[in-house]
């Protein structure tokens, strides 16, 4: 990736970090959209599988601070989904918006899935529902709103294969 | 490698005590992590903000809405309490009821009343309202009637004006518009001249009105090509909107009379009048107020005047009659202990079409209240 390619990411990356810390509070859905997840799938896919772990990890364990009874879970989720979206890259990143919105589908519910069940924070019918019913819906609205992404910023992303 | 290495790290910190995970915790929250909640603490402010715009608006709109209610509560709240207040004065033989207006061609001279046979309505019943006569029931159901109002072809009740020296029959008054409401006085003999403003009330003759109920008020004349009478144009007492709640009275309450149930208001006035000039206080500061200028030798205003200037009786009021009569000249209804001397019936007076009656009664003839004591060659004059 070149030098004005890294830079260009790192932009989308900071806005999606924006957007999370400020649009997502302003909407307040029961379901909501998580722009980490998707600035760290899109950082993976220009990144090595090890260098996105480490993207993912400082993320989340930047993002446990606020929530220090889970310190580690997401950290630990988003090193795992880091690292396997960076695994599968040439299949996650295929030029088809559709698949790239499945993909961010996947993403989202599987951090959800392992974040939840290492902070233990949930149990029984709680967790069951969580998982079955709003982290579903909170994966789709993040697909969408990947998509939508991935449609606006195409001209700023170069999708880059190493 | 680096994958590994993060796992590890990720579950170390995981399980991490309390002593060790806070710190670090804190640490980020302090340093790379403040701005971003700061970003947060101002989205968060934004969207309170917006939900409490959301919930003041609403509630300022359903004030509003209420706010808007209020004249119409506030009109029905007086009207209510008149209505009482007519209850009471009435004492007796009456019954309340709502008029349940329709909104069909013809609906504007009759009325739905909310109570029948059942309460002890019958027909030709007298329907009045605070301010006076609405009309009369036409037909009765057991739970609902229908009532004449004064705007209906039918209903010519027999009117006089208020010191009974003027009597007609009531007609509608055949007009277009806002003027199809108002009512006419018909064989009024040419020498009884009204005013205008002057009240017409039922005359009690015919027998299904009793005498005293308020009809109208005198607009105006209107030419007409009878020469040996006069036609007035009356504004109704009870205007068409005020007609919701009504007292249908009976007619045992109708054969013993109501004269005084509409001038109590009036007689209030007067009576207060006359006490405010009667009153102790009063005299007693003006006696001493005379003492003490009799002392310092001002002999001008010797003689006490007719009350306190604080307290002064009513102003004189002028009569609305002033034609010649052949009746000697009656004074307004006030005094309820005076005696009712006959009279003769007057002249050319039509029947109402509802019942035919005897021979009429006499129209109530009241002298003037008696002056109250220790003011000596004043005349009162008690406001109609």
């Amino acid at each position: 990736m070149t030098g004005l390619g890294a830079f260009r990411a790192a932009l989308v990356f900071g806005l999606l970090l924006v957007l999370h810390y400020t649009l997502r509070p302003l909407l307040g859905w029961r379901a909501p959209i998580d722009f980490l997840v998707i600035a760290v799938l899109l950082a993976a896919v220009r990144a090595r599988s090890g260098t996105s772990a480490l993207l993912g990890f400082a993320l989340g364990i930047a993002t446990d601070s606020l929530n220090v009874e889970g310190f580690g879970a997401r950290a630990l989720a988003m090193s795992i989904v880091a690292f396997a979206a960076s695994w599968m890259k040439a299949i996650f990143f295929a030029d088809n918006l559709a698949l790239n919105g499945f993909f961010f589908f996947i993403g989202k519910w599987a951090f959800d899935i392992i974040m939840i069940v290492v902070e233990q924070r949930l149990s029984g019918g709680a967790m069951v529902t969580q998982l079955l019913l709003w982290s579903p819906l909170s994966a789709f609205n993040t697909a969408v709103a990947g998509v939508v992404l991935l449609i606006v910023l195409r001209p700023v992303l170069e999708p880059s294969r190493t | 490698m680096l994958f590994v290495l993060c796992i590890v790290f990720a579950i170390a910190a995981r399980l991490l005590p309390e002593t060790i995970r806070d710190p670090i915790a804190a640490t980020l929250r302090q340093t790379i992590v403040r701005p971003l909640v700061s970003l947060q603490a101002s989205a968060e402010r934004t969207r309170s903000s917006w939900l409490n715009y959301e919930r003041l608006s609403v509630s300022r709109d359903s004030i509003a809405l209420r706010a808007m209610q209020v004249p119409a509560l506030e009109s029905e709240n007086e009207r209510l309490r008149r209505l009482l207040s007519l209850g009471s004065r009435l004492g007796w033989g009456f019954v309340a009821a709502e008029a349940l207006h329709g909104q069909a061609i013809g609906d504007e001279t009759t009325v739905a009343l909310s109570v029948g046979s059942d309460a002890g309505v019958r027909r030709y019943a007298p329907v009045v309202a605070p301010e006076g006569l609405v009309g009369t029931v036409q037909s009765v159901d057991p739970g609902t009637s229908v009532a004449l109002l004064w705007g209906h072809p039918q209903f010519r009740p027999s009117a006089m004006s208020a010191d009974g020296s003027a009597f007609g029959i009531i007609h509608p008054h055949a007009s277009e518009g806002a003027e199809g409401f108002l009512l006419e006085l018909r064989g009024v003999q040419f020498r009884s001249a009204l005013d205008t403003g002057s009240l017409v009330v039922t005359s009690g003759l015919g027998g299904v009105f009793p005498a005293g109920i308020p009809i109208g008020t005198v607009v105006g004349e209107i030419k007409t090509t009878e020469l040996w009478a006069r036609t007035y144009l009356l504004r109704p007492a009870v205007p068409p909107p005020d007609v919701r709640s009504v007292m249908i009275m009976s007619q045992q309450r109708s054969a013993a009379g109501v004269q005084q149930i509409w001038t109590i208001s009036k007689a209030d006035s007067a009576a207060r009048g006359i006490a405010r000039a009667g009153d102790s206080l009063s005299r007693r500061d003006q006696a001493l107020a005379t003492a003490a200028r009799i002392a310092r030798g001002d002999t001008t205003s010797a003689t006490l005047p007719v009350a306190a200037s604080a307290t002064a009786p009513s102003p004189p009021v002028k009569r609305p009659i002033t034609a010649p009569r052949t009746q000697p000249p009656p004074r307004a209804v006030t005094d309820t202990t005076a005696t009712k001397p006959p009279v003769a019936p007057p002249p050319a007076v039509r029947p109402d079409t509802i019942v035919t009656s005897p021979p009429p009664t006499a129209p109530p003839v009241i002298p003037p209240p008696p002056p109250p004591p220790g003011v000596a060659g004043v005349s009162f004059t008690v406001p109609v």
